[in-house]
C-alpha cells in the first residue's frame, strides 16, 4: 500500500505538488505567526516585569483594594526568612510605598514614593538600568531620591537639587523631610515615569516609622515557567491567611487580558487562514479521487477493502504532508530562532503599545520547540482531516456502480 | 460449488416500471467448468454475474459458494470473499494506471498477502501462460487493448481463485485477439483447474466452452453442456 501510495503521488503530480506547496507555506506562516505572537506578548510582559512588577508579590489582604496604613505588612522579617527558604527564588525584597506632596518651591507633584532597599532592586527590577543622568541609589544614600523624568520635569529638578516631602507615616502621623536628587530615570512607561520616585529603605524607614513594615513583598523567579508551583509552595511556607500571594497574571490582569483577547483574534484570522487551505487542499484531493472512481471501483470489486483505501488515502497524505513539514519545519524553526535573537524592528510600535510597557520598537520571535510542535500537528491533524471527505465520497458507491462510473 | 437456488432479482421494485431481471434462476456450477452464460442484450447476463460476484445483492433465492451464503454476508464479509474466492475480468479492462503490469498482475496475490518471491514468481509464470512477459515494466497505457485484457485476466487468474467471472472481457477487442484471449482463458482453465463463467453474446466464444447457459428476459431457457 506505501508503495502504491508513493506511485500515485508521483503519478497526480499536480495535486501532489499543490498539496505539498499548501502544506509547506501553511507550516511555515503558522509557526511563524504563533512565534511572532508569542514573542511580542512575552517581550511585553518580560519589559513590565523587568521594570518594576514582580514575577510574585505578597500582600497583606486588603491593601491592593482598599489601601492604607492598617493593611501593611507588618512582620517583615519573618516572612522573609521564610521566602529564604525557597530553592526556586532567585531574590526577593519589601517595597514600602507611600503617597505625599512633593514640591520645589512653586511646583509641586504629588508622588508615589517608594521605600526600596538599592542593592536588591539591582537584581530585582531594572530601575536602575532606567538611569538618564546621575545615579541610582545606594544602601547608604541617605535622602537622596531618585525620581522620575516626566515628574523631575514637572518639579524642574536637576539631579543634585532639593525637593520636599510632605506625607503620612505608616503610624498616621505627619511626614515631612528635605530630599537630594541623586538620579533621574527613565523607562518610557509614561505613568510610571510622571508620578514614581525613590529612597533607600534604610533612610526612608526611619522617616516613616516604617521598620519591618511593608506595603509588599516582590520576589523574583529563577525560571517564570515555575510560576504555579512555587505561588503554592509559598503560601504554604508562609501559611498566614491574612496575606496573599499573587502572581503577575493576577498583577497584570488588564494586561494579560488585553493580551488573550489579541491572541483569540490572532487564532481566529489564523484558523480562516488554514480552513482555506484545508479546503484547498481537499478539494485538490477530491477532484484527483474523482477521476479515479473508476478505479477504486473496480480495485473495491477485486477484493480492495474500505480499510485498504484509507490506509491507501491516509499514506499519501501522509507522505505528502511529511515532506512538506519536514522541509518547513527546521526553516520556519531557523527563522524563529534568528528572529529570537535578533528581533524584527518596527519602528513607532512602541508607541502604539505603550500602555502594555513596551518600550522598544523590537519584536523577538518567541522560539520554542513544543510550540513548534504543537502547529505542526495540527497541519498534519488538518491534512488528515482533508481526506475524509473524499474517502467517503469513494464508498459512498457500490463497488459496482464505481465501475461504471465515467 | 457455486449453487444457486431460485434466485430472483427486481430492478424499481413495486414501481411501474419494475423489472424482473433474474426469475426463479437455479443451477450449479462445478470446479474446473469452462462455462458461457449467453443471451440478448438486456436478458440479464450481468446481473447474475454481479449476484455470483457478491457485487450486488438479490431479492429472494440463496447463492452458496461452497458452503457460504452469499446473500448472508455483510459488506466487509463479500470483500473479503471477493479477494479470496473470486476473479474478476471486466469489459473495460480496468487497470491500475499506476502501477506497471506486473505490480498489476500482483495486486490482488499483494492484497491477500503473499510473499514477495510467491508473487514474483506466479507473476512470471501467468504473464509467460499469457505472453505479456516481454511487457512487465511497462505501465498499462502503453499497451494494446487486447494485450491490457491480458495483464487483467493475468490478475484474476494470479492469487488462483476457485471461479473467475467475466462479463464480456472480449466485447472490446477485434476477433483476432478475442481468440487469443479465448485460447489462452481456455488453457488456463484446463492447466490450473480454475472454474470459469463467461457472460458475452460473441458468437465466437461459444466454440470454445463447454457448456452454454441461456438466458432470456431473466429466464433460464437453455443449458446444455457441448
Ligand atoms: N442498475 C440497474 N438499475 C436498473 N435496472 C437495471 C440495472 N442493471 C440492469 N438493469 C436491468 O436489468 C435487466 C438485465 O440487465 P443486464 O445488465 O443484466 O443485461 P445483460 O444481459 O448484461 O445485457 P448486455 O448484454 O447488454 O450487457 C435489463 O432490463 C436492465 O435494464
Ligand atoms: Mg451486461
Amino acid at each position: 500500500m506505501f508503495k502504491f501510495a508513493l506511485k500515485n503521488i508521483l503519478f497526480y503530480r499536480g495535486r501532489s505538488i499543490a498539496t505539498f506547496i499548501l502544506t509547506f507555506i501553511s507550516s511555515v506562516l503558522l509557526i511563524l505567526f504563533i512565534s511572532m505572537q508569542d514573542g511580542s506578548h512575552n517581550s511585553m510582559l518580560k519589559n513590565s516585569l523587568k521594570i518594576y512588577t514582580g514575577a510574585i508579590e505578597i500582600y497583606h489582604k486588603g491593601y491592593r483594594d482598599i489601601g492604607g496604613n492598617e493593611y501593611l505588612i507588618q512582620d517583615t522579617k519573618s516572612i522573609m526568612e521564610k521566602l529564604a527558604k525557597i530553592d526556586a527564588i532567585e531574590a526577593f525584597s519589601s517595597r514600602y510605598e507611600t503617597y505625599g506632596l512633593l514640591s520645589n518651591g512653586e511646583h509641586s507633584a504629588a508622588s508615589m514614593v517608594a521605600g526600596v532597599s538599592p542593592n536588591k532592586e539591582m537584581v530585582l527590577s531594572s530601575l536602575h538600568l532606567a538611569l538618564k543622568e546621575g545615579k541610582f541609589l545606594d544602601e547608604n544614600s541617605g535622602n537622596s531620591i531618585y525620581m522620575g523624568s516626566e515628574l523631575a520635569k514637572k518639579l524642574k529638578l536637576h539631579v543634585g537639587d532639593e525637593v520636599a516631602f510632605v506625607g503620612g507615616a505608616s503610624d498616621n502621623s505627619f511626614a515631612a523631610d528635605i530630599f537630594r536628587v541623586c538620579g533621574i530615570f527613565k523607562t518610557g512607561l509614561f505613568e510610571f515615569d510622571s508620578s514614581v520616585s525613590f529612597l533607600s529603605r534604610s533612610y526612608f524607614d526611619e522617616l516613616m516609622y516604617a521598620k519591618n513594615r511593608a506595603s509588599y513583598i516582590n520576589i523574583k523567579l529563577k525560571n517564570l515557567d515555575d510560576l504555579d508551583r512555587v505561588n503554592s509552595e509559598i503560601v504554604r511556607i508562609i501559611n498566614d491567611k491574612n496575606l496573599e500571594s499573587l502572581t503577575w497574571k493576577t498583577l497584570m490582569d488588564t494586561m494579560v487580558e488585553a493580551m488573550e483577547v489579541d491572541n483569540i483574534f490572532g487564532y481566529i484570522s489564523l484558523s480562516l487562514f488554514l480552513v482555506v487551505i484545508f479546503f484547498v487542499i481537499m478539494i485538490y484531493d477530491f477532484i484527483n479521487i474523482s477521476s479515479r472512481i473508476k478505479e477504486f471501483g473496480v480495485l473495491r470489486c477485486v477484493g480492495l477493502s474500505k480499510k485498504n483505501i484509507f490506509a491507501l488515502l491516509f499514506y499519501e497524505i501522509f507522505i505528502l504532508s511529511s515532506l512538506a513539514v519536514v522541509i518547513a519545519a527546521p526553516i520556519a524553526t531557523c527563522i524563529c530562532y534568528y528572529y529570537s535573537i535578533n528581533p524584527i524592528v518596527i519602528n513607532g510600535i512602541a508607541e502604539m503599545y505603550r500602555d502594555y510597557g513596551v518600550v522598544s520598537d523590537e519584536i523577538p520571535f518567541s522560539f520554542s520547540i513544543p510550540t513548534i510542535l504543537w502547529n505542526l500537528s495540527i497541519i498534519y491533524l488538518l491534512n488528515f482531516l482533508s481526506i475524509l471527505y473524499p474517502y467517503f465520497y469513494i464508498n459512498s458507491f457500490k463497488p459496482i456502480e464505481a465501475t461504471r462510473h465515467v | 460449488m457455486i449453487k444457486l437456488q431460485n434466485v430472483n432479482k427486481y430492478f424499481y421494485r413495486g414501481e411501474p416500471r419494475e423489472v424482473h431481471a433474474l426469475c426463479d434462476i437455479s443451477l450449479t456450477i462445478e470446479a474446473g467448468e469452462f462455462t458461457l452464460l449467453s443471451g440478448p442484450s438486456g436478458c440479464g447476463k450481468t446481473t447474475l454475474l454481479n449476484a455470483i460476484g457478491a457485487l450486488d445483492g438479490i431479492d429472494s433465492g440463496e447463492i452458496y459458494l461452497d458452503e457460504t451464503e452469499i446473500g448472508s454476508l455483510d459488506e466487509d464479509a463479500r470483500t473479503t470473499l471477493r479477494l479470496n474466492e473470486l476473479g474478476f475480468v471486466f469489459q473495460a479492462y480496468n487497470l491500475v494506471p499506476v502501477l506497471s503490469v506486473e505490480e498489476n498482475i500482483g495486486f490482488v496475490m499483494r492484497l491477500r498477502g503473499f510473499s514477495d518471491e510467491e508473487i514474483r514468481r506466479r507473476v512470471l509464470e501467468v504473464a509467460a501462460l499469457l505472453e505479456i512477459d516481454n511487457k512487465l515494466k511497462s505501465l498499462p497505457n502503453t499497451l494494446s487493448g487486447g494485450q491490457q485484457q491480458r495483464v487483467a485476466v493475468a490478475r484474476a487468474v494470479a492469487a488462483k481463485p476457485k471461479i473467475i467471472l467475466a462479463d464480456e472481457p472480449t466485447a472490446n477487442l477485434d476477433s483476432n485477439n478475442s481468440q487469443i484471449l479465448m485460447n489462452m482463458m481456455r488453457e488456463l482453465n484446463e492447466r490450473e483447474g480454475i472454474s470459469i463463467l463467461f457472460a458475452s453474446h460473441d458468437e465466437l466464444i461459444m466454440h470454445s466452452v463447454r457448456r452454454v447457459i441461456t438466458l432470456n428476459d431473466g429466464i433460464l431457457i437453455n443449458d446444455h453442456k457441448l
